[in-house]
C-alpha cells in the first residue's frame, strides 16, 4: 500500500513539467514543416520522397510523445501504440514484398522497367491482361 | 477489519472523500483515468489502422505512375496546403496547452486555448473547401468524373485525385468530428465541470485532436510535395 501511494506520487511528479515543453515542441514542429515545404520543391532525385518521409516522422514523434503525453504515460498505452504501428509495418511490408517483386519477376529478361505509365511508350506491355485500362 | 474501515481506506487512499466523478467501481481518480486513457489509446489504435489502408492505397498507385503522381501533387495548392499545416500544428499545440491550463485549474484561460482550436479547426476545414471548390471547376476529380485538361491523357491521373479525394475527405470529416468534441468540451469547462482532479474529457478529446493533426503531417507531404 505504501509502495503504491508512493509510485503514484512519482508518477504525478513525471507529469509535472512546465508550458516551456509544449512550445519548444510547437517550434520544432514548425521549423520541420518550412524544412519539409523547402526540400520538397528542391529536385534532389530519389532522395525526396525518404526525406519527406523521415520529417514526417520525426513530427509525428514529438507530437506522439510530448503532445499525447506518451513520452510519461502508463507502459499500457505505448504498448497499444506500438502495436498498432507494428501491424501499420506488417501491412506495408507485406504489399511492397509482393509490389516490388511481382512484375520484374513475371517479364522475360531485359524487358523495360514495369511502371505501368509507360506501358504508353512500351507497346508489348500495353496487351498484359493485369494492366488496368489507362484513361482516356 | 469490518467494512467501514475498509471504506475508509478506500477513501484515503485516493485523497479525495467527495469527487462525484469517481465511479464506485474503480478505488481512485488514478485507477479511473488509467482506464479511460487506455480505452483511447485503443480507439486510436484503430483510428490509425483505418488511415493506414488509404496511405497504402496511394503507395501502391505511387508506384505503379510515379510521374503521374510528381506532376498531379505539383497541380496542388502548396501554400494553402502549408497554411493549413500551420494552422493544424498550432491548434495542436493550444489543445495542449489548454489540457495543461486545466491541470493548474486555471479553467478561463483554457477555454480561450479550446476556442482559439476549435477556431483553427473552423479555418482549416474553410481553406479546404476553398481548394476542393478549385478542383470541382478544374475536373481535377476522382475516377470517371476525371476531365482536368492540363493532365489529360496521362494514365493514374484519375487514380490520384481519387486517393487525395478519399484521404483528405475522410480527415476532413476526422476534423469535424474532433470540433464537434471539442465544442462539447468547451461548453462542460464553462460550465464549471473540469477541476483539477477531473480533467479526462480534456485530455481525451485532445488526443483526438492530436490524431488529427498527425494524420495530415503524413498527408500533408505525400499530396502536396512529392
Amino acid at each position: 500500500m505504501a509502495n503504491q501511494t508512493k509510485h503514484t506520487k512519482a508518477h504525478e511528479e513525471a507529469h509535472e513539467h512546465g508550458p516551456g515543453r509544449y512550445v519548444v515542441i510547437w517550434l520544432l514542429l514548425l521549423v520541420a514543416t518550412i524544412t519539409t515545404v523547402v526540400t520538397g520543391r528542391l529536385d534532389l532525385g530519389a532522395a525526396n520522397l525518404p526525406l519527406a518521409m523521415v520529417i514526417a516522422t520525426i513530427k509525428a514523434t514529438l507530437v506522439v510523445l510530448f503532445f499525447m503525453h506518451l513520452w510519461d504515460s502508463e507502459g499500457i498505452n505505448r504498448l497499444v501504440f506500438g502495436v498498432s504501428i507494428l501491424f501499420v509495418m506488417v501491412l506495408m511490408l507485406g504489399v511492397f514484398g509482393d509490389l516490388f517483386t511481382r512484375m520484374p519477376m513475371s517479364l522475360p529478361p531485359n524487358a523495360p522497367s514495369p511502371a505501368l505509365e509507360q506501358g504508353l511508350n512500351a507497346p508489348e506491355l500495353e496487351h498484359t491482361p493485369e494492366s488496368p485500362t489507362a484513361p482516356r | 477489519m469490518s467494512s467501514s474501515d475498509a471504506s475508509d481506506l478506500g477513501a484515503h487512499r485516493d485523497g479525495n472523500h467527495a469527487d462525484p466523478h469517481l465511479a464506485h467501481h474503480f478505488d481512485s481518480m488514478e485507477t479511473q483515468n488509467h482506464a479511460s486513457r487506455l480505452g483511447m489509446w485503443l480507439f486510436l489504435g484503430t483510428e490509425v489502422l483505418l488511415f493506414a489502408g488509404l496511405f497504402l492505397g496511394y503507395a501502391v498507385n505511387r508506384h505503379f505512375y510515379p510521374h503521374t503522381f510528381k506532376v498531379a501533387s505539383h497541380s496542388l495548392n502548396l501554400v494553402l496546403g502549408t497554411v493549413n499545416t500551420v494552422v493544424l500544428i498550432s491548434s495542436s499545440f493550444t489543445v495542449a496547452m489548454a489540457y495543461y491550463s486545466v491541470k493548474k485549474g486555471r479553467n478561463k484561460q483554457a477555454a480561450g486555448l479550446l476556442g482559439f482550436t476549435i477556431l483553427c479547426a473552423l479555418a482549416f476545414l474553410c481553406i479546404k473547401a476553398f481548394e476542393y471548390q478549385h478542383k470541382f471547376q478544374e475536373g481535377a476529380l476522382p475516377g470517371k468524373w476525371f476531365h482536368f485538361h492540363e493532365m489529360a491523357g496521362m494514365p493514374g491521373a484519375n487514380m490520384f485525385f481519387s486517393v487525395y479525394f478519399l484521404s483528405t475527405g475522410l480527415h476532413a470529416f476526422h476534423v469535424i468530428v474532433g470540433m464537434a468534441i471539442l465544442i462539447w468540451v468547451l461548453r462542460r469547462l464553462i460550465r464549471g465541470d473540469f477541476t483539477r482532479t477531473y480533467y479526462i474529457p480534456v485530455e481525451l478529446g485532445g488526443l483526438y485532436w492530436h490524431l488529427v493533426d498527425l494524420v495530415w503531417i503524413f498527408l500533408f507531404p505525400l499530396l502536396y510535395l512529392i
